[in-house]
């Protein structure tokens, strides 16, 4: 299952909307719906708003790997490696703090497998989730 | 796009000034600088308690925590590192609850199950 977009914030409804179809179409059990609409989102708003700093095209990608779930995000904006930049633990922060990085540190607890391929240009970001297929 | 969070406002009568601020749909980066606006608002309108109603939130991202983060240290400007004594919130969904838990918001904002429940604990 595949969306290609030219992606900005207001469009973020019906970005999870599509994860949620597509997860229902790959047969992927709804108790992990939740935590896929979650990943989605926080790394789609990264990349528009660290990455573009504004609207500009998104493909995602969703597929089945045996009993694992795969999301290929794809973009065109500057490298940013979300699998390997430094993890803002929130629970060793101050609440005066700026919560920055909650997004990456969502994405990483929520999947099982993050990881990052530069494209020329733009990124490629994998995240899977095992045994969610039923 | 605003119209994809909806924010009901009342306030509440009592002792203190406080208001509560119905939220209906999602709470994502999109939405997230409504709600500290309508928050502002409120605040500087008089109220010094707020209440977030969540039982309407369809979603929650890490955006939608940055706002709240940031309305407590507006309501708490004297005290960012303490628990949020002027911000409680109701009934969050399942999947919104996990995501406070996640980010440790738990711990210092409080989760009630009814209006009066919270304005009792204000």
């Amino acid at each position: 299952m595949r969306l290609e977009l030219e992606a900005d914030l207001a469009q973020l409804n019906r970005i999870r909307e599509f994860v949620t179809e597509s997860a229902t179409s790959l047969g992927i059990a709804p108790s992990s719906f939740d935590d896929l609409r979650l990943a989605v989102d926080e790394a789609v708003t990264n990349i528009l708003t660290h990455g573009y700093r504004g609207p500009g095209d998104i493909e995602i990608e969703l597929d089945t790997a045996g009993a694992d779930l795969v999301i290929r995000l794809r973009d065109r904006a500057m490298p940013f490696d979300p699998a390997h930049s430094p993890l803002n633990d929130p629970h060793n922060s101050e609440q005066g703090d700026a919560p920055g990085g909650f997004g990456v540190y969502l994405i990483r607890t929520v999947m099982d497998e993050v990881s990052h391929r530069p494209l020329d240009p733009g990124n490629e970001l994998t995240m899977i989730k095992r045994g969610v297929v039923e | 796009m605003s119209e994809q969070l909806q924010i009901g406002i009342s306030r509440e009568e009592g002792d203190k000034a406080v208001t509560v601020l119905r939220l209906k749909g999602s709470l994502d980066a999109n939405t997230q600088g409504a709600l500290e606006d309508k928050a502002k608002e409120a605040i500087d309108a008089g109220t010094d308690y707020l209440i977030l109603d969540m039982s309407g939130v369809d979603y929650l991202g890490s955006a939608g925590m940055r706002a709240i983060h940031a309305i407590t240290n507006v309501l708490s400007p004297d005290t960012p590192g303490m628990r949020s004594e002027k911000l409680k919130v109701l009934n969050p969904s399942p999947a919104a609850l996990k995501v406070f838990k996640t980010l440790g918001f738990d711990s210092f904002i409080d989760i009630h199950a009814s209006v009066d429940e919270a304005i009792a604990s204000f």
